[in-house]
């Protein structure tokens, strides 16, 4: 993590560099500008990196990643999420939503194709009421115009 | 009585029936989604706060002050029945609660809980009522250097959000700071860190990332954990006279060690509620009955929470400064509504400030109204299968994300900050600190700014102002007792728990 954070603040104190080599060619006299803030954090964040990595790394957290059945469905369901968002544009709400409705109830609650199907129909059709009905909210139609 | 004719106005407005069908709404659903096992409050309001974003700010913030109401109650619910705390407040909770609620007496446990919610959360309103316009009136006294103060002393909440180590809250603080630069530079419209690409450059927004770290790494963090609810049915929720007379004193104490706590900006109802759990033990004459299912163990820090949410609103509404996680996100909900609070608020907004708190009284009284009678179908809710809800979440926290700006790269955003929520939860690394400053963070630069071009890029001109410097100072003081504060509380929840968890 102190890497991670040491690599964050070096990509701040370019970013910062460069706009504030743009303040002095755009702003004449100004002591102060858009890449103030950026500069503070970036250096910020390179002390805290080093601080993690070297100085006084905090005490390690005991953490147990999760393995077998469980992983598996961890994997599924972020997987699954991802597919929606790809497809959702292009498939349009009703069709993706349906479809990884599918997905998740079978990869989060291991049930049958059968049930599963009729959990998403109830699923989309809720958030359908909520989303476009209630807030009316302009979902993505796609290829299939619904 | 200035303040009372306000307030009278308020209600006119508070109890118009939009209003009263929004706060009921927001009460409803908030413990809806309070009561699902581990979505605590913050989740909650994220999960929730994109329905509101059609509705006019007023009706809007109404339903979000009740979400967060009954978000607060819903995790009693969880704590009580399946010894889940949502968050580390509702950990005492379950110390007593859930002994009670395996005694057959959780029904008991849940009325108590909701009638020291109400009690604390009242008197909070109330105090909020006469002390925020006082802490406004110095509003003509407030220019970006004691603006900046005030975001400074607001920092000092990031040691009580931090859990053990400071170092990681700080960090997580730069984090949040750095995402926030994100998108078009105030001074000259310059993009920032969008590395030329389009999207980046209306920055990240706070839903996308609210709806991430809290709700979507929630809903995975809830995958590996297995929930079982207490099967009895809830007969009972109204609390015997024996119990009553064990409870009303550990309600008032409660109350009071929370809502003092409470006013100060860096103390989360986090700490508070352990203060007054032990506090309740050590005056106890049978201690030795705590943990087993002492009532006064759950009227103790039900109360002494809801006493610290209520009083927060007062930094909040009156200073901008939020307490905890929650009242982060109801800050930036503020915010995307185009109001900032602080100083100025009360005299931009009146009408606003006054239906609002008008609107927190009613928000308490219904919450006490739909909970007692509720409180059966709210258990039953505890013993859906998390194949069904779990799914349910990550489906309505992904329309959600979409929903505010119809844009697939807020739900992108939301989907990563998801994952490194994920990963930063599993290493302990608190996440409210980052939220907090990505809220303050435009805010922070704005005034840095305003003063440093004030003072010709002096940064002495913070301590040459009296308000400033006397806001810079309450800052370090603070600091300093939130850490003692911390630590103090860290090691209590270490002791019942086992974990580091942020507060």
């Amino acid at each position: 993590m102190g890497g991670v954070l040491f690599a964050l603040g070096l990509v701040a104190v370019i970013e910062g560099w460069r706009l504030y080599a743009l303040r002095t060619q755009m702003v004449a006299g100004a002591v102060v500008g858009d890449d103030t803030l950026p500069l503070i954090t970036g250096a910020a964040l390179i002390v805290f990196g080093i601080l993690v990595a070297v100085v006084a790394p905090p005490p390690p957290a005991k953490v147990t990643l999760p393995a077998g059945p469980v992983r598996a469905q961890m994997l599924l369901a972020g997987g699954l999420l991802v597919a929606y968002w790809l497809i959702l544009p292009y498939v349009g709400y009703t069709g993706s939503t349906a479809l990884i409705s599918v997905g998740l109830y079978r990869a989060m609650g291991n049930y049958r194709w059968l049930v599963a199907g009729l959990l998403a129909a109830v699923t989309t059709a809720l958030l359908f009421l909520m989303f476009r009905v209630w807030l009316h909210e302009p979902l993505p139609t796609g290829w299939l115009g619904f | 009585v200035e303040v009372l004719t306000q307030l009278a106005g308020g209600f006119a407005a508070a109890l118009s029936p939009t209003n009263l069908f929004m706060a009921a709404l927001g009460a409803l659903l908030g413990t809806l989604v309070g009561v699902l096992p581990g979505l605590g409050p913050t989740a909650a309001i994220a999960i929730l706060f994109p329905l509101t974003t059609v509705l006019e700010p007023v009706p809007a913030i109404i339903m979000l002050a009740g979400i967060y109401y009954g978000a607060m109650y819903g995790g009693s619910t969880t704590a009580i029945l399946l010894n889940i705390p949502g968050e580390v407040a509702s950990v005492p909770t379950c110390l007593d609660g859930y002994p009670m609620a395996r005694q057959g007496r959780g029904g008991v446990a849940l009325g108590i809980a909701a009638i020291g919610s109400f009690f604390a959360g009242t008197l909070g309103v109330v105090a909020l009522t006469f002390f925020a316009p006082l802490l406004a009136d110095q509003a003509l006294r407030f220019g970006p250097p004691e603006y900046f103060g005030l975001m400074v002393l607001a920092f000092t909440v990031v040691a009580s959000l931090s859990s053990a180590s400071l170092l990681k809250g700080f960090a997580m603080a730069a984090v949040g700071y750095l995402a926030s630069l994100t998108g078009l530079g105030p001074s000259t419209a310059e993009p920032r860190f969008t590395f030329d690409w389009g999207p980046l450059m209306s920055g990240v927004d706070l839903i996308a990332l609210v709806v991430g770290l809290f709700a979507i790494s929630e809903v995975f963090l809830g995958l590996e954990e297995s929930r079982v609810a207490i099967a009895e049915k809830i007969r009972n929720v109204f609390p015997g006279w024996a119990d009553l007379r064990a409870a009303i004193p550990a309600i008032l104490r409660g109350t009071g060690i929370g809502f003092v706590l409470g006013l100060l900006p860096g103390c989360a109802p986090g700490v508070t509620v352990f203060m007054a759990y032990d506090a309740e033990r050590r005056i106890s004459r049978h201690p030795e009955r705590f943990g087993k299912g002492a009532i006064e163990g759950v009227a103790a820090p039900e109360s002494a929470n809801n006493a610290t949410s209520s009083a927060g609103f007062i930094p909040l509404l009156a200073l901008g400064i939020p307490g905890s996680a929650p009242l982060a996100v109801l800050l930036g909900g503020l915010m995307v509504y185009g109001l900032q609070p602080g100083p100025l608020l009360f005299q931009k907004n009146p009408e606003f400030v006054w239906t609002i708190i008008a609107s927190f009284y009613i928000g308490n009284v219904i919450l006490l109204v739909l909970n007692l009678p509720l409180v059966g179908l709210w258990a039953r809710l505890t013993r859906i299968p998390y194949g069904i809800l779990g799914p349910v979440i990550l489906m309505l926290s992904f329309l959600g994300a979409y929903s505010v700006r119809n844009s697939m790269f807020d739900v992108g955003v939301s989907l990563v900050f998801g994952a490194v929520g994920y990963f930063l939860r599993k290493y302990q690394w608190p996440l409210a600190p980052l939220l907090l400053a990505f809220i303050l963070g435009p805010l922070l630069e704005k005034y840095l700014i305003q003063s440093l071009s004030m003072s010709g890029g002096s940064p002495l001109i913070f301590v040459q102002r009296g308000l400033s410097l006397a806001l810079i100072l309450a800052a370090g003081v603070l600091l300093f007792t939130s850490l003692v504060l911390v630590r103090y509380t860290s090691r209590r929840v270490r002791e019942e728990t086992a974990e580091e968890l942020a507060l």
